[in-house]
């Protein structure tokens, strides 16, 4: 505990055997707390800046535990998840790719593709809709979804509670996170959920930047500038305005827009859900945390790149009439009608954009599997 | 026989359109929830019941516009929120939560909406210039003369939730 506590030479060996005395009595304590006689989980202390800000969501009846998270963390990489035993969660979320698969649609157990683009999984304890289209409320009741969906895992809770319940390390597991060897749906759930509130990302050069600790280049800052500001011809000001939805420490805020990608959207979006037309062709603004790493892009991955995405944005956005109005008539040029950024400025734009991608996030081996781990 | 014949024609109509029936746009409304005694769901008909209320203001464009509505406070009673004289104790420890068709929220809090504590009035519009406002804007907005910044003029305005900070 107190390992960098320094005792000068000069110090007696007594006082030396006294700090040895002290510090077994304080591990004794330490490990005596760890084993506590009624079995309960420990609390997994979720780190994240001040900046992130505290309106996180964890629901009363499932608090984030270490043995939770540690099951939840098994069971997003267990392809007996899957109808075929060959998905897991981690299929489509790869960590090394931010938690997406790299594909415009994932396939599924039944070889079919997905509707929408697989979504990167990171600082979720600050969403409050998932999905592209917000459906969810909750991670608890999201994970069901891609489980159970025939073009994805395939597989019933049920059936996924009979094969977990051939496996005796999971009687185990349960009984530490839940204190009952009893497996069933709702615990499955609860473990998967724990596991994605872990998923904090909080060290990319952007996180540095703003912690005072990493100091960006020319291109990086100007980028930075051109991505937080709204143009202003009339005064002179360059901007792409990325930052009114994309804003903040996070990169993420909570919104719903029809983007322009198409005049006519094949994908309805939010309005399915809210069943209000006004919502037509809305999805998520995604976070851009590590959005180097997870292309391709939109809700149906059309665009591979991130210059394909800055010149959707700068020369591409297609009017209709649920177009954000964040997104008209937003220009560089006085009277002009879309952003009218120029090569260096798209270049600057991508160079800060590189600066969200967070290496510790993607090398935690705390969010690896762990059955890969073992084996290395 | 004939009654017995329509009443089955009728049923049997009805039990067909119940699938159209779900798939049915909602008319656009909002909706007046949590701390309340009443929650109300507003259509921009239902504007009507209430005094009319009007702000002229420069937008963002430079140019002046008139919005029409409604005192968004009158709205508030009627819904039975704890204005007036029941604006005391913990009550001052609600705010009320506006949020938008894109996600985004913002709150005001009860003094600040009430006549008893504050001259400014906050306004429930669905109205610019003499039409209605336009998508991306309305049906429904607020509208806070009092702000220097209109960053709390939120525009497309789908729910207003009165809750206790906790």
């Amino acid at each position: 505990m107190n390992n960098n506590t320094h005792i000068s030479p000069q110090q007696s060996n007594r006082k030396g055997f006294r700090w040895l005395l002290l510090s077994i009595a304080v591990v004794s304590v330490v490990i005596s707390g760890l084993n506590t006689d009624d079995n309960q989980p420990e609390p997994y202390p979720l780190v994240y800046p001040a900046n992130f800000g505290g309106r996180i969501t964890i629901p009363a009846d499932n608090p984030t535990t270490r043995e939770g998270v540690a099951l939840g963390r098994m069971l997003f990489y267990e392809k007996k998840l899957s109808a075929d035993n060959t998905l897991s969660c981690g299929s489509c979320h790869e960590q090394k790719l931010a938690f997406t698969d790299g594909k415009a649609f994932s396939v599924g157990v039944d070889k079919s593709l997905t509707a929408r683009n697989s979504m990167a999984l990171v600082n979720l304890l600050w969403v409050r809709n998932f999905f592209w289209d917000g459906r969810s409320p909750g991670l608890e009741e999201q994970a069901v979804f891609p489980m159970t969906n025939p073009h994805e895992m395939g597989q019933s809770m049920e059936a996924s509670v009979r094969k977990l319940q051939q496996v005796p390390v999971y009687g185990t597991m349960f009984k530490k996170a839940f204190g009952t060897a009893n497996i069933d749906a709702d615990k499955i759930r609860k473990a998967l959920a724990q596991f994605e509130r872990t998923l904090i990302s909080a060290d990319s050069p952007y996180d540095r930047y703003l912690a005072g600790t990493y100091q960006p280049t020319a291109q990086e800052l100007r980028g930075m500038n051109l991505f937080m500001e709204p143009p202003a011809p009339e005064k002179g000001i360059r901007g792409a305005n990325c930052g009114h939805c994309h804003g903040g420490p996070k990169t993420f805020k909570e919104l719903f827009h029809n983007n322009g990608l198409d005049a006519t959207p094949k994908d309805s979006g939010r309005e399915a859900v809210s069943n209000q037309a006004e919502d037509k062709g809305r999805f998520r603004v995604p976070t851009l945390r590590n959005i180097a790493l997870t292309d391709p892009y939109m809700h149906d991955g059309r665009f591979k790149t991130l210059a394909e995405v800055l010149e959707h944005y700068n020369e591409h956005i297609q009017e209709s009439p649920t177009l954000s109005s964040f997104l008209r008539g937003t220009s560089n040029e006085k009277g002009g009608k879309t952003l009218l950024l120029n090569q260096t400025e798209k270049a600057d734009i991508i160079a800060f954009l590189q600066m969200l991608t967070d290496k510790t996030f993607i090398n935690n081996p705390a969010f690896s599997d762990p059955n890969k781990s073992l084996k290395q | 026989m004939k009654k017995n014949k329509n009443i089955a024609l009728l049923v049997v109509t009805l039990l067909i359109s119940i699938p159209f029936m779900s798939l049915a746009q909602q008319a656009a409304s909002i909706s007046i929830s949590g701390e309340v005694l009443t929650p109300l769901t507003l259509t921009k008909a239902d504007l009507a019941n209430y005094k009319s209320a009007s702000h002229k203001s420069k937008d963002k464009d430079g140019k002046e516009h008139e919005y029409k509505g409604v005192a968004l406070v009158e709205v508030l009673e009627k819904a039975g929120v704890t204005l007036g004289g029941k604006l005391r104790g913990e009550n001052l420890a609600k705010v009320v939560l506006v949020q938008a068709a894109d996600g985004y929220e913002v709150v005001y809090s009860l003094p600040e909406l009430d006549p008893e504590f504050s001259n400014n009035t906050v306004l429930l519009v669905a109205e610019k210039d003499g039409a209605p406002l336009a998508a991306g804007e309305g049906p429904f907005r607020l509208v806070a003369p009092q702000d220097k910044k209109q960053a709390r003029w939120i525009r497309e305005v789908r729910s207003i939730k009165v809750v206790f900070v906790k």
